[in-house]
């Protein structure tokens, strides 16, 4: 259980900061398109 | 431990030198832009992306789990090989969707077919996904590599890991994509050669297929002839409940983008091809080839269960393919073996290399980072992203030893709860981007309830994986469904643009009427002119005729699968010398020819029509991907 955890977050982890760059590049563009 | 000769130290670097050397050959026409280095500039013939769909499909570990499996289960283990069998359908339907999309990545089509910040999010999300799992791919046939490396030479699992893996990013670094198709050619070849000669070399060892099946009876293990010997409804090993729900998750699965995990890396080589035929028949041959070495492999599976029947651990009885080769090739002929498993590992390699890279370049990078960049710098940050990968694969091919099956299985569970939001946003118009977003985020939860919390506390006991894949898909819409509901559909005109771009299937009724509304496509009912059919099949067509999705698409549809189906066991039966095999076989090439001779006229027109746009719709996406709305 532990070791698919920490798979599976690892693999959340690489997701959350994709989409965090697209937040911030989102917003720095002031939100168009 | 094995003798290696001389003349097969020759052989293998003969073939390593022809191999990287094809592909070496390439980095000029690499260098020139993005669209070289990630897409081979979309100009390649069916039968390139065809066989690098099966050299990538193929890795070292590959034979060892399929052997695995016949070798407990006989030949209805061939039936947890039919996953890959999503490209029958997926060949017909999201190939023709994706090509026309001119999306480079999946992550990219999310911000084409969705809009606004939740697309950005997806797509954001998409790439460090990706990103993230091409490197642990790469760890993961790494370490099988590096096994097979111990048990043929004595060497260290870190030898097999590492000195591969360098050798391809020889060519993968300076030739990018084109290096990856055709060193996959030529891979491909020697793989097919190899697998060839050792599974007949393997069948003769066993005294011929008479031999087998005879053998078989006497040991009182006829079960393993029969592809539907069911342990029960739902009980057993093997029940047919779990068969049906591979059937859906596969053949269904191939209406959606993303219902299998191979979707990512044959996304690239969909888009790769020079049209949407090419894109069509290259995916669905490389299905089909997948299929026809399955065959062979289990054939010969059979050979060495009746020679050795009766080795209890998984972990010795998963080597008997390698064994067949490796025990009874002759002097000269086991270099040639070593040089296919080299093969047949850096064709994988080097697909997930290129691939890790492109999601960093073009979806991270390039959107978000520097969408300025210009195309020469593009280049060189897909070689540095491939270097960077290739070392993050060592440290987490080395770190993840241990633990790759639970991993594995982590990524079933992920892929599990996405598989109908995948289908979804292909052939639903209302389908949007928080209601992806959700089904994502709920993923997460609710595998961790099904699978271990619940069990843990005796609130659900523990369930095969074949009824998790259900509850988890019902589980899932309990969120999805809300949150798409409760959110706004995409903007229309984006719905639209993307409409008349690619032509989905499905639920797109409201989407349709607003693009003949505002006059970007025709309404095909008023056509006028003659129309000549031949026994109910339309044979010529007019270009806005072949947009829409017909009866010809239908019979090509349902009798894609059946025909992967005749093929695979049409091909055993043949091979272990069963009559009923050639009529099986025979029906499925015919079947083939039938489906060629309907969809083929359409599928031309459907390119032509395409190509003639594709230029205006290249700058949109381009100019789009600039963050310069078209």
């Amino acid at each position: 259980g532990l070791a698919t955890l920490i798979g599976m977050s690892i693999a959340y982890v690489a997701s959350f900061v994709g989409l965090g760059l697209a937040w911030w590049s989102y917003k720095k563009r002031g939100g168009k398109q | 431990m094995i003798r290696f000769g001389s003349i097969d130290i020759f052989w293998t670097s003969l073939f390593l030198l022809l191999m990287v050397g094809g592909a070496f050959w390439f980095y000029r026409l690499a260098r020139r832009s993005e669209s070289d280095f990630f897409l081979a500039g979309r100009g390649l013939p069916w039968w390139l992306p065809a066989s690098s769909v099966f050299s990538t499909h193929t890795a070292t570990d590959t034979p060892m789990w399929i052997t695995g499996v016949i070798y407990k289960d006989g030949l209805r283990g061939l039936w947890y090989t039919f996953f890959s069998a999503w490209t029958a359908i997926g060949a017909f339907v999201a190939a023709r969707i994706f090509r026309r999309s001119l999306a480079y990545t999946q992550a990219e089509w999310q911000s084409l077919r969705f809009s606004g910040l939740g697309a950005e999010l997806l797509r954001g999300w998409m790439a460090g996904w990706q990103v993230f799992m091409n490197m642990f791919i790469l760890g993961w046939v790494g370490i099988a590599m590096g096994k097979v490396g111990e048990l043929v030479f004595g060497w260290p699992v870190w030898v097999g890991l590492i000195v591969p893996s360098l050798i391809t990013a020889i060519y993968t670094l300076a030739a990018g994509y084109w290096g990856v198709v055709m060193g996959d050619f030529l891979q491909g070849i020697v793989a097919v050669f190899a697998i060839l000669l050792v599974s007949l070399v393997g069948v003769v060892a066993a005294g011929g297929p008479g031999e087998i099946t005879g053998k078989l009876v006497e040991l009182g293990q006829e079960w393993r002839l029969d592809p539907f010997a069911f342990t029960g409804v739902s009980d057993g090993d093997f029940p047919m409940l779990w068969w049906l729900t591979m059937l859906v998750i596969a053949v269904v699965g191939g209406f959606g983008m993303g219902t299998s995990i191979d979707w990512y890396v044959e996304a690239q080589r969909i888009q790769s091809a020079k049209t949407v035929r090419d894109a069509t028949y290259g995916l669905w041959a490389g299905g089909a080839i997948t299929l026809i070495r399955n065959a062979f492999w289990a054939v010969s599976i059979l050979a060495f269960f009746v020679m050795l029947p009766d080795i209890k651990d998984t972990a010795v009885s998963e080597l008997g393919w390698f064994r067949l080769g490796f025990e009874l090739l002759p002097m000269g002929l086991i270099g040639v073996f070593f040089g296919a498993i080299l093969a047949i590992h850096l064709s994988t390699i080097s697909s997930h290399l290129n691939l890790g890279a492109l999601y960093f370049t073009r979806d991270l990078y390039q959107r978000y980072l520097n969408p300025e960049a210009s195309e020469q710098k593009l280049v060189v940050v897909g070689r540095w992203t491939t270097a960077v990968l290739l070392i993050g694969s060592f440290f987490y091919g080395m770190m993840m030893e241990e633990i790759t099956q639970w991993l594995i299985f982590a990524l079933w569970l992920m892929s599990a709860g996405i598989w109908l939001p995948n289908i979804l946003q292909v052939v639903w118009w209302r389908f949007n981007a928080w209601g992806y977003l959700a089904a994502w985020m709920a993923n997460l939860g609710v595998s961790w309830l099904v699978v271990w919390i619940l069990p843990g506390f005796n609130l659900l006991p523990e369930l095969p994986d074949h009824i998790q894949f259900w509850l988890l898909m019902a589980l899932g819409a309990c969120f999805f469904l809300p949150a798409t509901f409760l959110t706004k559909p995409e903007p229309m005109d984006r719905l639209v643009q993307y409409y008349v771009m690619t032509r989905p299937l499905g639920w797109w009724g409201p989407v349709h009427r607003e693009a003949v509304r505002r006059g970007l496509i025709e309404e095909t009912k008023k056509e006028s002119g003659p129309v000549t059919r031949s026994m109910g099949i339309r044979r010529s067509w007019t270009p806005e005729a072949a947009q829409e999705w017909t009866r010809e698409d239908w019979i090509a549809i349902l009798l894609s699968p059946l025909v992967y189906t005749g093929l695979l066991f049409g091909l055993v039966q043949v091979l272990l010398m069963q009559m009923e095999g050639f009529a099986l076989l025979g029906a499925a090439v015919i079947g083939t020819l039938i489906i060629y001779w309907v969809i083929d006229p359409k599928l031309k027109a459907v390119s032509e029509e395409f190509e003639a746009g594709q230029a205006r719709f290249l700058d949109e996406v381009e100019a789009r991907s600039r963050w310069e709305e078209a």
